[in-house]
């Protein structure tokens, strides 16, 4: 069971989830993940100490007013790893996580000893328009994140509650303010992905149907000089949750063989 | 009590998909159609001025088929130059959906000027579904509405240039030509759904309020909270300040209006406001106070409601002029609002300018008490 932090960072609090032993690896969860520790975190807390934050205004994170754009995330978190006193850390994110940690590398590579990127959002990939979550209902969604719904399951709400309700509410709001429009990209990031200097893996599900491998995770892996690509045959968009074993298995591997060569 | 005639210009038609707004393939408008409906719909407005009515509401939708009306200052335009003492009532332009929203200032005031002082302002945020079809961030919609509502009654009242410099909308010269007639500006009214922050913001600035749509139980609760609101701002509310919007339908008998309403208002409700649910809530466009009031007590879908429960809860009005003239009275003295803005359907055009008539001939006499005051002196500004 991993121990749950309540911390403040810059003075916006944050919940963080925490276990493991070994070298520092911070886990940037995608919509929906905050506060699941899943099969995929234990197989990685093996061999990593694994830090597993909630976004502001996700999970156990309060809504973070001054948090407008994609880049107050990426400054949030590097505010994060001087607040744990972490100088280096693999870095690992998991769609619109993975939009978070590509930025964070594109600023501060000098940080990060691996990174590692899970069918990433953020950027603008030509002759594709990602589908638009916000205007789907439940089976909607599930059908275009997941290739195997019953891995789906995991993120399933406990309840219909009030408050589960206002929290899926207050979550989506966060989502919003940083991705209604340009929707789930930055202009801007595309073209600073050459500036990434940290080792890189992707991984990508072979049936992702909101960020495909072609034509998006073929762009990735062209943008980001020297990525790997490792495609997980079973998989929609999400991996690590639909083949959790081997997604850890993969990014524990590759983050073993870049330990302390930077 | 002043009656103003309301009219959301719809494309009737049935079909099975499941939302009204946003996806419904516009391949199902038919132009032909829309020019024969557009010409009728400004006729009935332009003959409700000559019936009596005291104001003429256009108001602003996109991507359905519940209100054809994308640009409402595009209809008052009409209107100004084809009526000559009715108000005309833009309720509303949708101040967050515009990228520059001086341009919403300049149109007012040109309706404004052109019309001699005819002019009535409803600032709104726009439905929901809006949201999808303008793309504009609804987590921004409030501060925008605020930020854009600011800037327009200051192009209005102060002498130009000025800069603005706001957190969504930023200018060097804010100088609009013309400036309005009416002093200080436009009476301003607010259409809303009764969240609490839109209330005290109306009440605070004596912008009137207008209840959309609303079971009457619903409607009696937030007149409650603004002539709260008002008094905590140290004025007590005038009935003018608060605006009822109801179908109605009145026809010989009651039996009749009752087919009718059947018919034509359900309509409305059942498949005009038909919508895919995350349209109707998309992220961040309410408060989460708001949220968590709206769970603790959900409303029906309006196209879940049945005829006998909207007749009921207060959705609608119809009957003989005998009967409605008792239904209005709730309106009049016991929730005690100033204005009712109302819409007509007919089975047809003609039936329908035949029911307007109706409802001047022999309901409004009966609530003409007040036919010499000016219901925006003093209110709206």
């Amino acid at each position: 069971m991993p121990d749950s932090q309540e911390l403040s960072v810059r003075g916006t609090p944050v919940q963080m989830l925490r276990d493991g032993a070994g070298p520092p690896l911070l886990f940037l969860h995608g919509a929906g993940g905050a506060g699941r520790w899943l099969a995929f975190q234990d197989r990685l807390a093996k061999d990593y100490t694994v830090y597993l934050p909630s976004h502001p205004g996700h999970g156990g994170s309060p809504a973070a007013e001054w948090i407008e754009h994609i880049s107050d995330l990426c400054f949030h978190y590097l505010d994060l790893l001087d607040r744990l006193g972490l100088e280096r850390v693999h870095l690992v994110g998991a769609s619109f996580g993975g939009w978070i940690a590509a930025e964070i590398a594109t600023m501060a590579s000098h940080r990060l000893e691996s990174l590692v990127l899970i069918d990433p959002v953020g950027i603008r990939v030509d002759g594709w328009i990602y589908p638009f979550l916000f205007g789907m209902d439940i089976p909607e969604i599930v059908g275009t994140i997941f290739q195997n719904p019953m891995a789906a399951l995991a993120l399933a709400p406990p309840d219909q509650s009030i408050d589960t309700l206002a929290l899926q509410y207050r979550q989506g709001t966060a989502l919003a303010r940083v991705s209604w429009n340009p929707y789930l990209y930055n202009p801007l990031l595309r073209r600073r992905l050459g500036r990434i200097s940290a080792p890189t893996l992707l991984c990508w599900g072979a049936h992702d149907r909101l960020a495909p491998l072609a034509p998006c995770g073929e762009t990735w892996a062209q943008e980001i000089l020297g990525a790997r690509l490792r495609v997980f045959e079973e998989s929609g968009h999400v991996p690590h949750l639909e083949e959790p074993e081997a997604v850890a298995e993969a990014i524990g591997e590759f983050c073993r063989l870049r330990q302390g060569t930077r | 009590m002043k009656f103003y005639y309301f009219h959301l210009m719809p494309y009737h038609m049935e079909h099975d998909e499941s939302s009204s707004w946003v996806t419904l393939s516009n391949r199902h408008y038919d132009p032909a159609v829309g020019h024969t409906l557009y010409n009728q719909y400004l006729d009935q407005l332009e003959y409700a001025e000559q019936l009596g009515w005291d104001g003429l509401c256009v108001n602003e939708h996109h991507q359905n088929c519940y209100g054809t009306m994308p640009s409402p200052n595009l209809m008052a335009a009409m209107l100004v130059r084809r009526t000559t003492k009715a108000k005309i009532a833009i309720l509303g332009n949708g101040l967050p959906l515009r990228e520059n929203p001086l341009r919403i200032a300049e149109e007012i005031a040109m309706l404004d000027v052109a019309s001699g002082g005819r002019v009535i302002s409803g600032f709104v945020r726009g439905i929901s579904a809006e949201y999808f079809s303008t793309g504009i961030n609804p987590t921004h919609s409030r501060d925008r509405f605020y930020e854009a509502a600011e800037l327009i009654l200051r192009a209005w009242t102060e002498e130009g240039p000025f800069p603005f410099d706001g957190r969504f909308y930023r200018y060097h010269y804010v100088n609009p030509w013309p400036r309005p007639i009416q002093k200080p500006h436009p009476p301003v009214w607010c259409p809303s759904q009764g969240s609490s922050e839109t209330v005290e913001w109306a009440a605070k600035r004596r912008f009137p309020y207008l209840m959309v749509f609303t079971p009457i139980k619903r409607i009696a609760q937030i007149y409650g909270e603004y002539r709260e609101a008002c008094e905590r701002n140290g004025y007590k509310a005038s009935r003018y300040q608060l605006t009822v919007n109801v179908p109605i339908v009145v026809a010989e008998n009651d039996a009749k209006a009752r087919e009718l309403a059947r018919k034509h208002v359900m309509w409305v409700y059942n498949v005009g406001l038909r919508m895919h649910p995350p349209f109707w809530r998309p992220p961040g466009y309410m408060t989460e106070a708001s949220l968590r009031r709206l769970l603790a007590n959900p409303p029906k879908l309006p196209s879940e409601l049945d005829f006998d429960e909207a007749e009921r809860e207060g959705y609608l009005i119809y009957g003989s002029p005998a009967t409605v003239r008792d239904k209005l009275r709730v309106f009049s003295d016991e929730l005690k609002a100033g204005i009712l803005c109302s819409g007509m359907t007919g089975p047809s055009h003609e039936q329908t300018l035949e029911m307007m008539q109706l409802f001047a001939e022999e309901v409004m006499p009966h609530f003409r008490e007040d036919a010499k005051v000016d219901e925006t002196a003093g209110v709206g500004r």
